[in-house]
């Protein structure tokens, strides 16, 4: 069954909340938390944080077109309901054209 | 009943260092280990590189059969783009699941493309790329890092990746942060050390595999300390004292190993080896820059970097070819300072500069010929040895994501992906940089003891671990048992076992996505370096 976004959203929330808690990060996991500047991800944790995101839900993502939308951005960062949003729209489509 | 078989990584350790250090008294615990076992000099992969060579280790398989080459991948055999390996990339069974699939557990820690994590019966920690930050999510089963981070001293961000630290083992660094940067890899190896022990300890696995990779940060970094061959150079006070912290590193690993062969006990069967050796780098080749100036290689304008104070191989510069160079004017292209590989472009709409089918073999034919011609300006020398076409060296399925041209420099080192005016450029002192050469040493109930042996492959080494695990040896692997390291009666008493080919496993753990066409792949990246994303 294709997840909701909440279900994504909550899946997601929880996973950076467990993370962040080994960073001692004070603030709360929220939609509209940003990645790059609140909770100090490099690239190299995008990629790996993609890796996980697509092996939980069985799909390869575009991840690079993701990032690349937000590239045109005056504020170039991502906040995790995005991501959840971004998630949503490709859990559900076939894998093979 | 403690593991039956413990598996030793130390990257990039070589008996050329490791045996003047056992012999001063340095690791007096490896030294009696060397001793009452098996040696012997243990060749790696071409080429000789950390994620390929480890994963022939643990696979008993080549690059063209595993799939693994160099750090990064090119996403499919004629795309210009790279990306990061991870273990979806393994085309084949690995040692841990081929015991898992066995009904054996194990305990894999600290080796690279680990990420995402086997889930295998046992304990993993990935290694290898894996940030600090995310480290959660490289430990395998779930609760382990719960677990690991009571464990007292624990810090991840010590434990796992950090890429300014990385890079500095070989673009270099200040010398005011040698002493400091040193310090951070032995805090290093007594992390791994610390939950290798707690693991052995409190549930231990049928097979315990760990990596310490320092040995090969330090050599890197802080080869003309550490080399014999270069000690008359080591005279300022300075010098001398980075040279004792190195020594502190290499007894801190000594004390290491002791706990870890001892809490082994004397019925596990221990493997100490190394992916590949070390030696000495004396000068820079600048490969693109060698390909622009005969005109196969054009940068778009004002894009090539060059070398500068913390720079000289490029590695900040991964991925950036793909907008730094003029696909309109590039027949060849070196991705990365790695694996020493050119890419030829092939011609078509998008890469109307490439070549064609039908120049392509003439054409690298003149690439080599004009590669193994270029000479130090210094000292009249070849620069390149030898350049290995890839079907010379490389067989298999993933043949085709192979460099079309491996090259092999003549002092062993590493190509520069950097633009440059010289093409050549002697180094101010030596770095160190990797040799086929690696170690092997075992000890154990079915290994001789005290005995020397001729190199072996480090294909040889998959199937000894499974056949010491008591696992059959499957036809398929590369590498064959090598009899030579077992203790007489040991083959009458464990009969080996052989078993059909492995099972290939899927070499995407996803499934494949839709390709985009090349023109939205350029788009994208031109995106990304907007963002920065691509660094």
């Amino acid at each position: 069954m294709t997840p909701t976004r909440d279900a994504i959203l909550e899946h997601l929330q929880q996973m950076l909340r467990e993370l962040a808690s080994d960073w001692d990060l004070g603030e709360a996991i929220t939609p509209d938390t940003l990645l790059f500047s609140q909770l100090g991800f490099q690239s190299l944790d995008i990629v790996v944080l993609g890796t996980a995101l697509q092996e939980r839900y069985e799909r390869e993502m575009p991840f690079a077109e993701l990032f690349a939308n937000i590239g045109q951005r005056q504020v170039r960062d991502l906040s995790v309901g995005e991501l959840a949003e971004f998630v949503k729209e490709h859990v559900g489509v076939s894998a093979t054209p | 009943m403690g593991a039956r078989v413990v598996v030793i990584g130390l990257d990039g350790a070589t008996f050329s260092v490791l045996d003047p250090l056992m012999q001063a008294g340095v690791m007096p615990r490896l030294r009696d280990f060397v001793e009452s076992g098996v040696r012997a000099e243990l060749k790696s992969i071409v080429p000789a590189l950390t994620p390929p060579a480890w994963t022939s280790l643990m696979t008993g398989r080549t690059p063209g059969r595993h799939g693994v080459f160099d750090f990064f991948r090119k996403d499919s055999p004629r795309s210009q783009h790279i990306r990061f390996q991870t273990s979806a990339d393994i085309g084949c069974e690995t040692l841990w699941t081929l015991a898992d699939r066995a009904g054996l557990r194990s305990t894999v820690l600290n080796f690279p493309l680990t990420f995402p994590v086997p889930r295998i019966d046992g304990y993993v920690v990935a290694g290898g790329w894996m940030p600090w930050r995310q480290l959660r999510l490289g430990c395998h089963p779930p609760g382990l890092y719960d677990r690991l981070a009571a464990l007292s001293g624990f810090n991840p961000r010590e434990l796992a990746m950090d890429m300014t630290h990385e890079e500095k083992a070989l673009e270099g660094c200040k010398q005011e942060e040698y002493d400091g940067w040193i310090d951070l890899h032995i805090r290093r190896e007594r992390q791994w050390a610390r939950v290798a022990a707690h693991l052995m300890c409190k549930d231990a696995t049928d097979l315990v595999a760990v990596l310490f990779d320092g040995v090969d940060k330090l050599q890197h970094l802080c080869w003309r300390f550490i080399d014999p061959a270069l000690e008359h150079g080591v005279t300022s006070d300075w010098e001398r004292a980075i040279r004792d912290r190195c020594l502190d590193y290499f007894r801190e690993l000594d004390a290491i190993l002791a706990e870890l062969i001892f809490l082994a006990g004397d019925e596990a069967n221990i493997v100490v080896v190394s992916d590949h050796g070390f030696g000495s780098q004396i000068r820079t080749f600048f490969v693109n820059a060698w390909l622009e100036q005969r005109g196969y290689l054009g940068w778009v304008d004002g894009c090539a970097s060059h070398v500068n104070d913390s720079q000289v191989l490029g590695m900040a510069r991964l991925a950036k070819h793909v907008y730094e160079l003029d696909w309109q004017r590039t027949k060849a292209y070196a991705p990365m300072p790695s694996g020493n590989g050119i890419h030829i472009v092939r011609a078509d709409q998008d890469h109307p500069g490439g070549v064609t089918d039908a120049e392509y073999e003439a054409f690298r034919e003149r690439l080599i010929g004009e590669l193994v011609a270029v000479e130090d300006p210094v000292s009249g020398d070849r620069v390149v040895a030898r350049v290995w076409k890839r079907e010379e060296i490389f067989d298999g399925p993933y043949l085709e994501l192979a460099p079309d041209l491996t090259l092999e420099l003549t002092d062993g080192g590493l190509v520069s992906i950097l633009g440059s005016e010289a093409v050549v450029q002697p180094r101010p002192h030596a770095t160190g940089t990797h040799r086929p050469y690696g170690i092997f040493a075992a000890r154990g109930p079915r290994f001789r003891r005290g005995v020397r042996v001729p190199a072996l492959s480090i294909l040889n080494v998959a199937p000894l671990v499974l056949y010491s695990l008591g696992l059959p040896v499957p036809s398929g692997l590369d590498g064959e048992l090598p009899f030579e390291t077992l203790r007489e009666g040991t083959l009458l008493a464990h009969p080996v076992r052989y078993a059909d080919q492995a099972e290939e496993t899927v070499p995407h753990s996803v499934p494949a996505g839709p390709e985009l066409s090349a023109e939205a792949e350029m788009e994208i990246m031109k995106r990304l370096r907007a963002l920065g994303y691509v660094e």
